[in-house]
């Protein structure tokens, strides 16, 4: 037993020095100043609301069923007919291109018997352009409406007054939106401020190249989490402190969702400067089109030359950088898009981790990995991966997200112990807090959270 | 044994950290005077600094051993501050990485090109210091094949011939020259720190080809060399001393 000084002797954050940062009136798009952080206190998050069914139910209820959900993105279905299923806890939404180009999104549910219409993924009805049910052949149009009901004198009361049910869609981003609300507000009331942050980006310009399913061994927060905080570096990502600055890391909290400023390119100040550019480091300047063999510099010079460098260089190299603010050629911009996609922007990709509830098990949950390069103007596009769906520790998912992953399971089975009440939040994760709040405020409602519920 | 240090006077590169410093911080510790160089201007007033206080004679100073008219001139600049050099240790390394031929030029103008510019400045001072020795730093990387055709490997290994052949050829001026080529060697700051941080399995892997499971420290190849450099190894020369605790495997008759 040591006193509290040695305690915090061993304990504390190291000191370091800032980096330097953008200007905010020099970045006229995406903002770049912090936010004013919210008062979110400092008590316990309560570790039932991971693995209680309850609570499950109520999110069902009260989140799934009320929020804009990513569902599709347009370059996928370009022509009447093609659709996209996706899965959302226990429902299956069908996502179609309609003959005028519009896009409108069904409950994948035939209204005959409850048959699925479509397995999930991407498909198309071709030149047919309807959906036949395998189970009995009732056919729908692109708009839900019955094209065909085999015998349909043999049905007394007729056909159903509606056709397939439908949910409300909308797009941003190249992505089709969809809500199971009935009454949901415009989706870009429900993005907020998101647009204009990541417009800049121009996703339009970026080809999907990876697209992964994997059902991992824990509740859908449990993973959101994981990727709302900067703390986990020193703990499972120890390579990741010769890449990246852990703690230097701006964060803001909207109404609804947050984002985190990662310094890419850059040592952590918990470790010591090498002899040599470290490889994840030399892995960006070459991104970038530098030699690192050729770099004569400081480390800590690094990541604002790979920003002049891109910067000069961009255009001749195809990338339209002119939208994006210096910080926003190396650095992390991570965002959450409440509630359930993590998003890593970078100017030349982006990574979209959604986490989906599984449809009865509090302690599952499946784990898409999105991720999207900017292709060269001039160049061609290429073909976009297929999709694949892997099981939990299955394969690799690259060094970082298997670290993530191993992690998981053993979180979600401490959430169940008697000898664990709930999360003890630091500072470093006020996102995760931020989360939570806004997470009560749909569970509970304006009147909030009532004492001694999860 | 005394090795016979005190008051002679030694000139190293790459001095501030790692091996270099455990180098110049020993000779210091056993009398000698230093004259020393490094890329980072704190670092060098720091080495400068806390050699002083053990009441040597030291000067230091930052010099890129690339600008090869710049490092000459500061070669001088230390003989003559210090009153002339009976030891040489050429130790700056470019270091490991394949991934552009310009790897090649950078370890040829560091390792090959600042220890040849080295040995040739400073030879006429060794030559009237009687007991005059050049202990050049290369590396087992020269003699087994390790991580990849790199620059950094060959470049090692042409200081090898090149000492060999210069023992030779200044021998009857009684100048001693030898390599020493540690192995592994591990210190806060240093590279198999970032290979263990970045690269877990390389390092795991060199671990297991370590008999006694411990890379060498700075301080451990320091004694080597300052052995090898002092007026007590007064009988090798154009030898290659490996000290990498059974890292490498091969026989050397």
């Amino acid at each position: 037993m040591g006193s509290d000084e040695d305690f915090l002797k061993r304990s504390r954050s190291p000191a370091y020095t800032p980096v330097p940062r953008v200007k905010p009136a020099d970045s006229p798009e995406t903002p770049a100043e912090k936010h004013p952080d919210p008062q979110l206190g400092a008590d316990l998050i309560d570790a039932r609301r991971y693995t209680s069914r309850e609570y499950m139910a109520r999110e069902w209820e009260r989140l799934w069923t009320k929020v804009w959900l990513l569902g599709a993105r347009l370059i996928d279905i370009p022509e009447p007919g093609d659709y996209e299923v996706t899965e959302i806890g226990r429902e299956s939404i069908l996502i179609v291109r309609q003959a005028d180009g519009g896009v409108r999104g069904f409950y994948n549910v035939c209204q005959h018997r409850g048959n699925r219409l479509r397995d999930c993924g991407l498909g198309t009805t071709g030149e047919g352009r309807s959906f036949t049910c395998a189970y009995h052949h009732w056919e729908y149009e692109l708009d839900g409406s019955y094209r065909r009901i085999p015998d349909i004198d043999t049905f007394a009361q007729g056909r159903p007054a509606r056709g397939l049910r439908e949910v409300s869609c909308d797009t941003w981003g190249g992505f089709v939106w969809f809500t199971m609300n009935e009454k949901p507000e415009p989706l870009l009331d429900f993005l907020g401020p998101i647009p204009r942050h990541l417009d800049p980006y121009h996703f339009d310009r970026m080809v999907q190249t990876r697209d992964i399913t994997v059902e991992w061994n824990c509740n859908w927060k449990t993973s959101v989490d994981a990727f709302n905080e900067s703390y986990h570096v020193q703990g499972i990502h120890p390579q990741l402190l010769w890449y990246l600055h852990d703690l230097d890391i701006q964060i803001d909290c909207y109404e609804r969702h947050s984002r985190y400023l990662i310094p890419f390119g850059t040592l952590s100040p918990r470790v010591r400067r090498p002899p040599s550019i470290p490889e994840p480091i030399k892995s960006i300047m070459k991104g970038a089109g530098m030699d690192p063999a050729d770099y004569d510099g400081p480390i800590a010079d690094i990541r604002g030359d790979v920003q002049k460098h891109k910067r000069a260089q961009g255009r001749a190299q195809g990338r339209d950088y002119s939208r994006l603010n210096d910080d926003q050629l190396t650095d992390d911009y991570h965002y959450l898009i409440f509630p359930n996609l993590s998003l890593n922007v970078h100017a030349d990709d982006f990574w979209i981790f959604r986490q989906r509830p599984h449809p009865t098990d509090p302690d599952r949950m499946f784990y898409d990995i999105l991720t999207y390069d900017l292709v060269p103007q001039g160049a061609e596009w290429p073909a976009r991966v297929k999709h694949r769906d892997w099981r939990h520790g299955d394969k690799s998912i690259g060094t970082v997200l298997d670290q993530d992953a191993a992690n998981l399971p053993g979180v979600q089975a401490g959430m169940h112990s008697a000898g664990f009440p709930g999360l003890w939040i630091g500072r470093q994760e006020l996102r995760i807090r931020h989360f939570h709040k806004v997470l009560d405020d749909y569970i509970h409602g304006s009147g909030g959270r009532p004492a001694g519920a999860p | 044994m005394d090795l016979g240090l005190r008051g002679k006077k030694a000139i190293v590169t790459g001095a501030t950290k790692g091996i270099g410093r455990a180098i110049v911080y020993l000779l210091a510790a056993e009398g000698a005077d230093i004259g020393l160089c490094a890329r980072t201007e704190d670092e060098v007033a720091q080495a400068v600094r806390e050699i002083s206080a053990r009441g040597v004679n030291v000067v230091g100073e930052t010099v890129n051993v690339r600008d090869g008219e710049a490092y000459k001139a500061w070669l001088e600049r230390a003989a003559a501050a210090l009153g002339g050099c009976d030891i040489f240790i050429p130790n700056v390394s470019a270091g490991g990485g394949m991934d552009s031929e310009k790897n090649w030029v950078k370890a040829f103008e560091v390792d090959v090109m600042h220890t040849v510019r080295g040995c040739e400045t400073l030879m006429p001072h060794l030559e009237r210091s009687g007991t005059g020795s050049i202990v050049i730093i290369s590396s087992t990387n020269a003699v087994e094949t390790f991580g990849g055709p790199m620059a950094y490997n060959a470049m090692k290994a042409a200081l090898l011939t090149y000492s060999k052949q210069l023992s030779q050829h200044v021998g009857k001026k009684g100048v001693r020259v030898n390599c020493v080529s540690p192995g592994p060697v591990y210190f806060d700051g240093g590279a198999w720190e970032l290979v263990k941080g970045t690269m877990p399995k390389l390092y795991d892997w060199a671990m297991k080809q370590i008999p006694g499971g411990k890379m060498g420290t700075p301080e451990e190849v320091a004694r080597v060399v300052a052995f090898i450099a002092s007026p007590a190894g007064s009988l090798v020369t154009g030898a290659n001393v490996i000290a990498d605790n059974g890292f490498t495997k091969r026989v050397q008759f």
